[in-house]
C-alpha cells in the first residue's frame, strides 16, 4: 500500500470514527431523540449532498487538470437549472406536460447539460485559455469576473424573479416509506435525485478511469508539459474537462429546481459556495473526494438543521471547512502537493 | 515594445481619469443632495413623487400589487387634476435579496431636483436600511407595508420622526390577530414557528409566541434563511401531532416551495398560517393555509372598480400603497397651494403630518400621530388559500 493510500485509509478511519460517535450521541443522547430521526435527517443530507458532490465534481476536475479554482462554476450550475426550467415551461408546464413525464424530465436533464457543458466550453475558449501561462492571480479573477457576469446577465434577461419548478406536482408527492406509515419517508423525486447522482458518478469515474480520454486528462493533470510532448492535445482535454464538469454542474441545477422548487439569478452563489466546501474538505483534484466530501457537507448541513436550529446550519458546515483545512490542508482523500526544487 | 507602452499609458490615462471624475462626483453627491433637500421647487402643471417598491426580485408579487394600486390612484388623480397632474418615478428595492437596492433608490430619489416625496419601501428592513438617505434629501415617505412595531419608537432602529409614515396597522396589532384566531377560531394547541432570520419576521414571530404560550398553547420555535431552499430537515423536526405552522415570512415563493415539501414529507394535516408578506395569489397557492392581511373596506366603490378591473383579483396587500400615494399626493398639492406654485420638501412633510382623509378605502379615516402611526388602525384581516390559489377572506 502506497504511503498516500495508507495515509487517506486513516483520514477515512478517523472520519468513520467521529462519525460513530456522533450516531450514538444524536440516537441516545440528544434532547431529539431515536432512530427514525436521524435516518430522516441522514436520508434528506443525502439527497441535499448529491447534489453538493455533483457541483463539486465540477470544481474538482477543473481544480484537478488546471489547478484552477473556477468560481464561475456555482453559476454555471445556476444556468442550468434555468435551462431546464426553460424545458419544462416549452414543454407544457409542471401540471400540463405536451409530453409523458419521463421523457420531459429526461428532455430537461439533456438540455440543461448540453447547455451548461457548452457553456463550460466558451468560459474555458475565453476566459481561461489565453490566461493559461499567466500568473495564477489572472484567472482567478477572471473567474469572478466571468461569475458577475453570469449572474447579471441573467438578471438582466430574466428578471430577478424567483421560478418555481414545482417538482412534486410534475413528478409525485409520493415515495417510499422505510420502517411502515411513521418510518423514514423518501419521496420518488429523492429516489430519482441521489440514482442520477449515482449514475453520473459511476459514468464520471469510468469515464476518467477506462477511457482513452480519461488516460488522457490524468496525464495532463499529472504533468502538462510532459503530455504534450507524448502527443496529446492539451487544450482539447482540458475543453473537454470543462465540458464534463459544467454538464455535472447543468444536471445539478436541475435536479436542485426539481426538489427545492425555487430558483432565481442569485442561486449558485450558496450552492457554489457549499460545492467548493465539498471539493476542498474532499480534497480539491480527487474524484472521490468530491464525491465524499459534497456527500458529508451535504449531511452535515442536514443533520445540523435537525439538531441545532436552521440558522446554524451555514456555520457548522463552514467552520468544518475550516477545521479541515487547520488540520488536513490536503482534504480527506487529496495528496499533498509536492513541489519540485 | 513602444506600442505596448504607448497602450498601456493611454490605458493608465483613461483609467486616472474616470478614477478622477469619480471620486470628485462622489465627493460632490452630499454636497448636491443637501442643496436638491433645501431647494425651492416650482410646482408646476406636473408634480414628481416616488414609488419605492420591490417591482422585480423575490417579492415582487407583492411589489407589484402595490405598484398597481398607487398607480391606480395616481391616474384617477390625474384624470380630475389637469393642471396639478402627478408624474410617479418608480424606484425596484428587490426586496429579499439585499437592502442595498432600497438604499440606492433612496439615494437616488434624494438626489433627483424634483421629486416631492415618497410612497413606500415595502419592507420594514427597508425601511431601516434607507432612513438616512431620505433624511438626508429631507423627504417625507409613507409605506404601505411596513409594519415592523419598532419603526416609528424613534431609537430602536433609528429615529425617523416627521419624516417617516405608514398607512398600515403594526405588528403590535397583526400579532395578537393571528394568535387570536389560532386560539378562538381554529382551536389550535400545539403550534411551529418558523421565522426567516429578518427582524419583521423573528418580531412578529415573538409576537405570536408570547401570546400563545400565555394562553396554554404549546409552541417550539426554528429559523430558516432567505437564501433558504431545502426545508426537509427543518419540517422533519416538526412533530405529527402538532396543528398548525406560523410562517411570518416575506418571501412567496419560499413559502410555496416549504409548502410543497411539507406535502412531500407525509405532513400535508398541519396547517400553514403566514403574515402580510406572503399575501400573494397565485404564488403562494397551498390550498387549506391561513395568511393575516391589511385592513380595508370592501363595500368601497372604488375597491371593487379596481377588483372589476383586475379580473376579481383585489391584489389586496397592495390597497394600503394606494392610500399612501393619496396621502403624499394630497400632501404635496396642499404644500403647492400654500406657497403658491412653490414648495420644499419640507413643506410637503409638514402637509404628510398633518393628513386628514375623512374616509378611505382602509374602511376608516386616516390622520397621523407624531411618531408616524395612523391614529385610528383597523385589526387586520384573515384570509384562506381556496383550492384555486385565490385568498378568501375569513375574518
Amino acid at each position: 500500500m502506497s504511503p498516500t493510500s495508507r495515509q487517506a485509509l486513516g483520514n477515512l478511519s478517523g472520519l468513520g470514527v467521529l462519525l460513530a460517535i456522533w450516531v450514538v450521541y444524536a440516537v441516545y443522547f440528544s434532547p431529539t431523540q431515536g432512530w427514525t430521526f436521524f435516518l430522516q435527517l441522514t436520508v434528506n443530507g443525502i439527497i441535499l449532498g448529491s447534489i453538493y458532490a455533483l457541483i463539486a465534481l465540477g470544481y474538482s476536475l477543473v481544480y484537478g487538470i488546471l489547478k484552477l479554482l473556477n468560481f464561475a462554476h456555482g453559476d454555471v450550475y445556476m444556468i442550468g437549472s434555468f435551462i431546464g426550467f426553460g424545458v419544462l415551461t416549452l414543454l407544457g408546464g409542471p401540471l400540463s406536460p405536451a409530453i409523458p413525464v419521463a421523457l420531459l424530465v429526461l428532455c430537461m436533464f439533456v438540455v440543461a447539460m448540453l447547455g451548461s457543458g457548452v457553456l463550460g466550453l466558451a468560459i474555458e475558449r475565453f476566459a481561461y485559455r489565453p490566461l493559461r501561462d499567466a500568473p495564477r492571480i489572472a484567472p482567478l479573477i477572471s473567474a469572478l469576473g466571468v461569475a458577475f457576469f453570469l449572474e447579471n446577465s441573467v438578471l438582466l434577461l430574466f428578471g430577478a424573479d424567483y421560478r418555481n419548478y414545482d417538482g412534486y406536482d410534475l413528478i409525485s408527492y409520493n415515495g417510499i416509506h422505510l420502517g411502515g406509515a411513521a418510518g423514514v419517508f423518501v419521496s420518488y423525486l429523492g429516489v430519482l435525485v441521489i440514482s442520477g447522482a449515482l449514475l453520473l458518478m459511476v459514468a464520471l469515474v469510468a469515464l476518467v478511469r477506462w477511457t482513452r480520454f480519461g488516460k488522457a486528462m490524468r496525464a495532463v493533470s499529472f504533468d502538462r508539459e510532459a503530455a504534450a510532448m507524448m502527443g496529446i492535445d492539451s487544450d482539447r482535454v482540458i475543453a473537454t474537462t470543462f465540458l464534463v464538469g459544467s454538464a455535472l454542474g447543468g444536471a445539478a441545477g436541475v435536479m436542485f429546481g426539481l426538489v427545492y422548487s425555487q430558483i432565481y439569478y442569485l442561486v449558485g452563489f450558496l450552492a457554489g459556495l457549499k460545492g467548493f466546501t465539498a471539493a476542498v474538505v474532499g480534497g480539491i483534484g480527487s474524484i472521490p473526494g468530491a464525491m465524499l466530501g459534497g456527500l458529508l457537507v451535504g449531511l452535515v448541513e442536514s443533520w445540523a438543521k435537525g439538531y441545532l436550529n436552521g440558522n446554524v446550519a451555514d456555520l457548522v458546515v463552514f467552520g468544518i471547512l475550516i477545521g479541515v483545512m487547520l488540520l488536513r490542508p490536503s482534504g480527506l482523500l487529496g495528496t499533498p502537493a509536492l513541489q519540485k526544487v | 515594445m513602444l506600442k505596448k507602452l504607448g497602450l498601456v499609458a493611454v490605458l493608465g490615462a483613461l483609467i486616472s481619469v474616470v478614477v478622477a471624475t469619480t471620486a470628485w462626483g462622489s465627493a460632490k453627491a452630499p454636497n448636491r443632495v443637501s442643496a436638491v433637500a433645501a431647494s425651492t421647487i416650482k410646482c408646476g402643471k406636473v408634480r414628481t413623487i416616488g414609488m419605492a417598491a420591490p417591482i422585480t426580485g423575490p417579492a415582487s408579487d407583492i411589489g407589484n400589487q402595490q405598484v398597481h394600486w398607487a398607480k391606480y390612484y395616481v391616474k384617477r388623480w390625474n384624470s380630475s387634476h389637469k393642471n396639478a397632474r402627478i408624474k410617479m418615478v418608480m424606484g425596484d428595492t428587490q426586496l429579499g435579496t439585499d437592502t442595498a437596492f432600497a438604499v440606492k433608490v433612496a439615494k437616488s430619489f434624494a438626489s433627483n431636483s424634483k421629486l416631492l416625496g415618497v410612497v413606500g419601501p415595502a419592507g420594514s428592513q427597508e425601511v431601516v436600511a434607507s432612513t438616512s438617505a431620505y433624511k438626508a434629501g429631507k423627504l417625507g415617505w409613507v409605506s404601505g407595508s411596513a409594519t415592523r412595531t419598532t419603526l416609528t419608537d424613534g431609537h430602536t432602529d433609528g429615529n425617523r420622526r416627521g419624516y417617516f409614515y405608514r398607512t398600515v396597522p403594526n405588528d403590535g396589532q397583526q400579532g395578537p390577530t393571528v394568535a387570536n384566531y389560532m386560539i378562538k377560531k381554529l382551536k389550535w394547541k400545539r403550534v411551529y414557528i418558523i421565522d426567516d432570520q429578518e427582524t419583521y419576521s423573528q418580531g412578529l414571530a415573538d409576537g405570536v409566541q408570547g401570546i400563545l404560550n400565555s394562553r396554554g398553547v404549546t409552541t417550539k420555535r426554528d429559523s430558516i434563511s432567505q437564501s433558504q431552499s431545502d426545508y426537509s430537515s427543518v419540517i422533519a423536526k416538526i412533530p405529527n401531532n402538532y396543528q398548525g405552522i406560523y410562517i411570518p415570512w416575506q418571501l412567496a415563493p419560499q413559502a410555496q416551495a416549504f409548502g410543497q415539501q411539507l406535502q412531500a414529507a407525509g405532513k400535508a394535516k398541519i396547517n400553514l398560517f403566514g403574515s402580510d408578506g406572503l399575501f400573494a395569489p397565485g404564488v403562494w397557492k397551498i390550498a387549506g393555509s391561513y395568511d393575516s392581511a391589511f385592513p380595508y373596506d370592501p363595500a368601497s366603490k372604488v375597491v371593487k372598480t379596481f377588483v372589476k378591473a383586475h379580473g376579481g383579483n383585489g391584489e389586496y396587500f397592495g390597497l394600503p400603497s394606494y392610500v399612501a400615494a393619496q396621502v403624499v399626493v394630497g400632501a404635496v398639492n396642499r404644500a403647492c397651494k400654500a406657497g403658491h406654485g412653490k414648495t420644499s420638501r419640507a413643506a410637503v412633510r409638514k402637509q404628510i403630518a398633518k393628513t386628514n382623509l375623512k374616509s378611505s378605502i382602509l374602511g376608516f379615516p386616516v390622520r397621523f400621530q407624531t411618531n408616524g402611526e395612523m391614529k385610528l388602525p383597523a385589526s387586520f384581516g384573515v384570509f384562506q388559500i381556496q383550492k384555486d390559489g385565490s385568498f378568501k377572506r375569513v375574518q
